[in-house]
């Protein structure tokens, strides 16, 4: 029986170690899981790429994570995260994640299609180490952050044209306006029904976990503390295809 | 009298069942020309990225034969591998149905990409040429490059599983080789090709083979 217990046990610590975790979508522009940002320079932030979105319909996002939680690649990891977050707008694919891993000294700069063109690799790797590297080598992630952002605005301005509403903001617009609910609802449904033919089933579960926890169907709708001006990030759907670079400090 | 209304209630089911599997079997056939062009999009989509890196080579070469009395050897490999994956006669825009085709792209390009690494190891032995700002913007757009291929390749394998799945599925594996949808080959994860070309720039610790 102890033995039964151990091979159980070390099972389960192996596949602890095997497991990689996919982060959910951050509900925000600049993310600091590690709290190593503060916190005036992270709203400062958060606000600008806000405002990017905008103007220029482009999803800039940054996510400082404490540590890499994958046995795999930074660029193979970070590509499936981007993919996963959907960052961009669907029909552009104009996202750029800038992951950073701080216990691991690593960082990466996810590049979506769309802005391959104006953020090419080799670009994507002078930012890292001549915009960030340094800053960080020095301690200073504040400053390395807000450079790096800068230079990613910098090279993709222009690119696309905003709408002036960010993705967010038209999914809470749509979300929490009661009346309409029981309508958004049934039309949800009929979309699911339509599409599940087409695509196995669980596009379906895709689309009502992404809808479901982006719109704030649960209660009081979205609304997070802290950033006054709309609604937070949310992912357009856009994809990537590995593009950008990384670095190490 | 009776007779007749059996006749005709049996005529109209039988109507029905058969409208029925015209439109499950359409059905499913329309899905399989939309998975197979998939498959044929993502196929292009591969090409492209080695397409890429296949451009990328010559810049990358003459910047570094540029470099003092450089180990001509490993260059050498290069621009044969580079040859050798020119001369594959692939179609570009359908994925191929027979293995050994896609098995031979793939050792051609497997080839490259070691020879590739090879070169990268070399080079970190001239830290004069790794210095330049030209040799760097090189290095950030191969390593790209192969990002790129790894992902394309993986997004390949998903979409071929899809469609070989399909055709191998009811009602499909009825009629799916009589309307031409052949099963198809995707990328073997050999062991070591996911690791071996993989080229790898940040060295903890400088070289200590110098010669």
């Amino acid at each position: 029986m102890k033995c039964f217990w151990a091979i159980l046990l070390f099972v389960f610590c192996f596949r602890a170690f095997a497991d990689e975790v996919i982060p959910p979508a951050p509900a925000q522009y600049f993310n600091d899981y590690a709290n190593v940002v503060s916190s005036t320079t992270a709203s400062q932030l958060n606000q600008t790429l806000d405002d990017f979105e905008r103007q220029s319909s482009e999803q800039i996002l940054v996510a400082v994570f404490p540590k890499m939680q994958s046995d795999s690649s930074i660029e193979d990891y970070t590509v499936r995260v981007a993919r996963a977050w959907k960052v961009g707008q669907k029909d552009k694919n104009n996202g750029v994640v800038l992951f950073v891993f701080v216990q691991d000294h690593k960082m990466f700069l996810q590049v979506g299609y769309g802005l391959e063109g104006v953020l090419p690799d080799a670009l994507c790797k002078r930012i890292i180490d001549e915009q960030i590297a340094p800053r960080f080598k020095a301690g200073d992630y504040d400053g390395g952050l807000t450079a790096g952002v800068q230079a990613i605005i910098a090279a993709t301005k222009g690119e696309y044209k905003g709408t002036g509403a960010t993705v967010a903001d038209s999914r809470t617009s749509h979300g929490s306006s009661s009346p309409f609910f029981g309508f958004g609802f049934i039309v949800l449904i009929v979309i699911i029904i339509i599409f599940s033919r087409g695509s196995g089933i669980f596009l379906p579960w895709l689309l009502l976990s992404s809808s479901g926890s982006n719109r704030g169907w649960g209660g009081g709708g979205f609304s997070s503390g802290g950033f006054s001006s709309g609604g937070g990030f949310s992912g357009g759907g856009g994809s990537f295809g590995g593009g950008g670079a990384g670095g190490s400090w | 009298m009776k007779k007749i209304v059996v006749v005709i209630a049996v005529l109209v089911v039988l109507a029905i069942l058969v409208l029925i599997v015209i439109a499950v079997a359409g059905g499913s056939y329309n899905r399989l020309v939309k998975l197979s062009q998939a498959v044929d999009s993502q196929w292009a989509q591969v090409q492209n990225v080695y397409q890429r890196r296949a451009d990328l080579i010559p810049n990358l070469v003459s910047t570094v034969s540029g470099a003092a009395n450089f180990e001509k050897s490993t260059l050498t490999e290069v621009t044969q591998a580079r040859a050798s994956v020119g001369q594959m006669k692939i179609d570009p825009n359908t994925a191929p149905t027979d293995p050994a085709k896609l098995a031979a792209f793939d050792q051609a390009q497997g080839q490259l990409s070691s020879a590739l690494s090879r070169l990268m190891v070399v080079v970190e032995r001239y830290p004069n040429l790794t210095a330049t700002e030209n040799f760097r913007d090189l290095q950030a757009q191969l390593e790209g490059t192969e990002n790129r291929i790894s992902v394309e390749r993986r997004d390949f394998n998903l979409v071929v599983q899809n469609y070989d799945t399909a055709i191998k599925s009811f009602p499909a594996v009825f009629y799916a080789s009589a309307f031409g949808f052949q099963y198809k080959p995707y990328f073997a994860a050999t062991p070591g090709a996911e690791t071996a070309p993989k080229v790898q720039f940040n060295f903890g610790t400088p070289a200590t083979n110098t010669p």
